[in-house]
């Protein structure tokens, strides 16, 4: 599996943003991980990414222990967080270049020329962060998560800021990286996305998984059969927010 | 509008009196806080009870009175014309006043409510009087008085004059922003001021020029007495009023008398705040102004000015982690302090500094070169103890990008290193300047010291530069990996008695720290010292310097490699912002 978390815990001091939770995702999967919010899902991506060190439990990428070889997870993983964190002094190409030598990428001219031109940053190059719109410096963390050949692919909101032909463009981004083989997992808040580009879901509520299968498993399945076959419905159901609805 | 701003005002002073309280449950907070509160109590109230005990030995007078504090008690007059200058300088420095600087949250809610720009002034100003009356008081404690009596109206005063200039300095914001904005009609009025201070400048000066011309003046009293006279009447005073009735509560008996002379400075007050809000036009300028700067985006405020300069350093595609960052901050320096600065500064003060030391000694002027002399050698003790407590660009400034650092397939102790890489080459090339300037005045001012001997001290200091930087920096990156949450954030700085005392307890133990990593290089640089010196004679310190520096650099090297578990072990949610 090319992500495996097995009993994941995290806490901050007394509250627990994350308990007991267990799940993988296999190459070529692209899986949506939806819930409330303060579900504990960045936390989980954030755990996968290398940024907080679980309380306990495991988290492997490819086999690799986040925790006892971060160096050889690390390198297998490239993680798009919601909110675009970049270097103010550096432009989008140094930012590429910079990225390119921590992961010793070959070619890096012609892959940042390509992805340049894919996520619509063509003439951006020697721009810095300042100059950027919230949705283009977006395009930037995920051009510099998809410069090198990274095998397990995290995006946290990746639409966020993003305009409808940049959501557009995403989507086949993503959809293209998933059936290159890569393993996704992708947390958002925007269910029709999920549905449309994921072949399974993960639902967490209050720092637990709630529920974690296909469409047509979740929908099978006897508690949530009288919801219906939408995810949103699926969602309210499993998450106990369709009482008042 | 005014009780909306009481209402902000009451809420988050509670509100952050509430969280601070919370935080000392923390033990980090709460040594932060009684070595905070502890300094405070030290510096200020001690001070001001022996001081109150000293008066009462010596009778009531007090004894402690420097000669400033004698010429500023001796009358209102001098404080009146360096309020004066004080006032013509604000047009002159680029400086933008806080009252101006409204905060995000301010923008969200007030800006677009139905409330007049002058409001908003007026709110900034409510807003900024819990601040201005604790300088007040912390001054009138500072200030020696002999009375209890005294210090109240020394804090009353000082918070009329402080308030005073606060307004006053917004409006010279605003004027200044007409004047660069505005077309020629709208400028007139924006000229009105600069015109009535620069009068009063020309005549103030014309009278005291004209008191002391050909007469200096005999001793500090003689100085007061004479300034008194020159501006106690005519045109220097009718042009200093303003400024005088501001001084006068300073200088005024406790009673009716102080009353009055607070009265008048309230009134200086009145008519500064009515100029300030007279024109609504600026202030809707200055609040669109501060609006663009902070609204929406804290980025946009923090970064406008950088430009995507040419750096001339290049990151190679390959090699050693370390220079990653090392390319990485040095293009934040050179991009944030100006490429130009940089290229030009480094050759024009050598230059400069060759030219003046040749002319000095031509002319035998060896005052001149030894004053530049101890300035380079000033300016190297600097860059070697306080430098890494001024250059930030290391581990320091990339706590904000944490998150991003932990996602990097790099060995924590290569991302120490080279956070540390940077700063110590930059601190080290600006102190190896200085030693070359310094030695090269050292001709002009010591001709007689034998050319041994200096290249001996300046080889020696040269060498153990390196040492003192890095040893500051391991330090500093020590102090940022272990306890992340008492290192501010980029420009943040942190504020309350927890903060103080964490600054405090970071400065002192830095600075035990760096003497422990230094100490074994001293010690062995000493012993070959001892050993060589009695075999080569002077020269033998070169050595020593170097036996320190490695002795050193193998610690810092020790250090990086220690450090770096702590690193990967290091929790991001440590990491806090300041409020």
């Amino acid at each position: 599996m090319a992500i495996a978390v097995e009993r994941f815990r995290r806490t901050y001091g007394d509250l627990t943003a994350v308990d007991d939770v267990t799940f993988s995702v296999g190459a070529g999967e692209i899986v949506g991980l939806i819930g409330p919010n303060g579900a504990g899902k960045t936390t989980t991506l954030r755990s996968l990414a290398g940024i907080l060190r679980p309380t306990s439990g495991h988290v492997r990428i490819d086999g690799h222990d986040i925790v006892d070889d971060p160096l050889e997870a690390k390198r297998r993983l490239a993680f798009m967080p919601d909110e675009p964190h970049l270097f103010e002094y550096l432009t989008v190409e140094e930012h590429l270049r910079l990225t390119a030598r921590l992961y010793n990428v070959a070619n890096v001219d012609e892959r940042a020329r390509v992805l340049l031109e894919e996520l619509e940053l063509s003439g951006k190059e020697n721009a810095l962060p300042g100059e950027l719109s919230r949705g283009m410096r977006q395009k930037v963390v995920i051009a510099c998560g998809l410069v090198r050949s990274a095998t397990t692919l995290l995006f946290d909101e990746p639409l966020t800021g993003l305009d409808p032909i940049g959501i557009r463009k995403m989507r086949q981004t993503i959809v293209a990286r998933g059936r290159g083989g890569a393993a996704i997992l992708l947390s958002s808040h925007l269910l029709h996305l999920v549905e449309e580009i994921c072949s399974r879901v993960i639902i967490m509520d209050r720092g637990r998984i709630v529920a974690d299968g296909t469409f047509a498993e979740l929908a099978s399945r006897a508690d949530l059969a009288a919801a219906g076959s939408n995810l949103e419905q699926i969602f309210l159901r499993v998450t106990g927010r369709d009482v008042a609805g | 509008m005014l009780s909306a701003s009481l209402y902000i005002m009451a809420c988050s002073a509670r509100n952050r009196l509430r969280v601070r309280m919370r935080r000392l449950r923390e033990p980090r907070y709460l040594v932060g806080a009684i070595v905070g509160a502890a300094y405070l109590y030290f510096s200020f109230f001690a001070r001001l009870r022996s001081r109150s005990a000293l008066s009462r030995t010596r009778g009531g007078a007090d004894g402690r009175a420097t000669p400033v504090s004698q010429l500023l008690q001796s009358g209102s007059g001098i404080v009146a014309a360096l309020f004066l200058v004080g006032a013509a300088i604000g047009w002159i420095l680029p400086f933008n006043s806080a009252m101006l600087d409204f905060s995000d949250a301010e923008i969200a809610f007030l800006f677009p409510a139905p409330v007049t720009r002058r409001s908003l002034i007026v709110h900034r100003l409510l807003r900024s009087q819990l601040g201005l009356l604790f300088t007040a008081v912390i001054m009138s404690i500072v200030f020696p008085a002999s009375t209890p009596f005294g210090r109240v109206r020394w804090a009353i005063a000082m918070w009329v004059i402080l308030t005073t200039s606060r307004v006053y300095f917004t409006g010279v914001t605003l004027a200044r922003g007409r004047l660069l904005g505005d077309g020629g009609r709208a400028r007139q009025p924006a000229l009105v001021p600069i015109a009535v201070i620069a009068a009063a400048v020309a005549v103030v000066g014309r009278a005291l020029i004209a008191a002391f011309a050909g007469a200096p003046p005999a001793n500090i009293r003689d100085l007061a007495a004479r300034v008194e006279a020159a501006l106690g009447s005519g045109a220097a005073h009718a042009m200093l009023w303003p400024f005088l009735a501001l001084a006068r509560p300073l200088f005024a008996p406790w009673g009716l008398s102080f009353a009055i002379s607070i009265a008048w400075a309230l009134g200086v007050l009145a008519v500064t705040l009515a100029w300030v809000l007279q024109t609504d036009s600026a202030l809707h300028e200055a609040a669109a102004h501060a609006a663009a700067r902070r609204a929406g985006d804290r980025r946009t405020r923090s970064v406008a000015p950088i430009k995507a300069r040419a750096t001339g350093l290049t990151l190679a595609p390959a090699g050693r982690p370390e220079g990653v960052f090392f390319w990485k901050n040095g293009v934040q320096t050179l991009r944030a302090g100006g490429v130009t600065m940089v290229r030009y500064l480094v050759p024009l003060v050598a230059i400069a500094t060759a030219a003046t030391s040749v002319a000095l000694g031509a002319l035998r002027m060896r005052g001149g070169a030894a004053a530049g002399f101890m300035t380079a050698v000033a300016v190297t003790m600097f860059v070697a103890i306080l430098g890494p407590q001024v250059v930030r660009t290391d581990l320091r400034s990339d706590l904000a990008h944490l998150d991003t650092l932990k996602t990097w397939p790099l060995r924590a102790a290569d991302v120490i290193r080279g956070e540390m890489l940077w700063p110590s080459a930059m601190l080290v090339g600006i102190g190896w300047l200085a030693i070359a300037c310094a030695m090269m005045f050292s001709f002009a001012a010591f001709p007689s010291v034998a050319l041994t001997g200096r290249v001996t001290v300046a080889s020696a200091a040269v060498l153990l530069l390196p040492a003192f930087v890095t040893a500051q920096y391991l330090v500093l990156a020590a102090a940022t990996v272990l306890l992340p949450a008492w290192v501010p954030i980029g420009d943040q700085r942190p504020r309350g008695l927890d903060a103080m005392g964490q600054r405090l307890i970071m400065l002192f133990g830095v600075l035990v720290s760096v003497i422990g990593i230094i100490l074994p290089g001293a010690i062995t640089g000493g012993i070959l010292w001892l050993v060589l010196s009695r075999i080569v004679g002077d020269i033998a310190i070169i050595p020593a310097a170097i036996a320190c520096t490695v002795t050193v650099a193998i610690i810092v090297a020790a250090g990086t490699e220690i450090l770096g578990p702590l690193f990967d072990q290091m929790d991001i949610t440590s990491v806090e912002r300041a409020e």
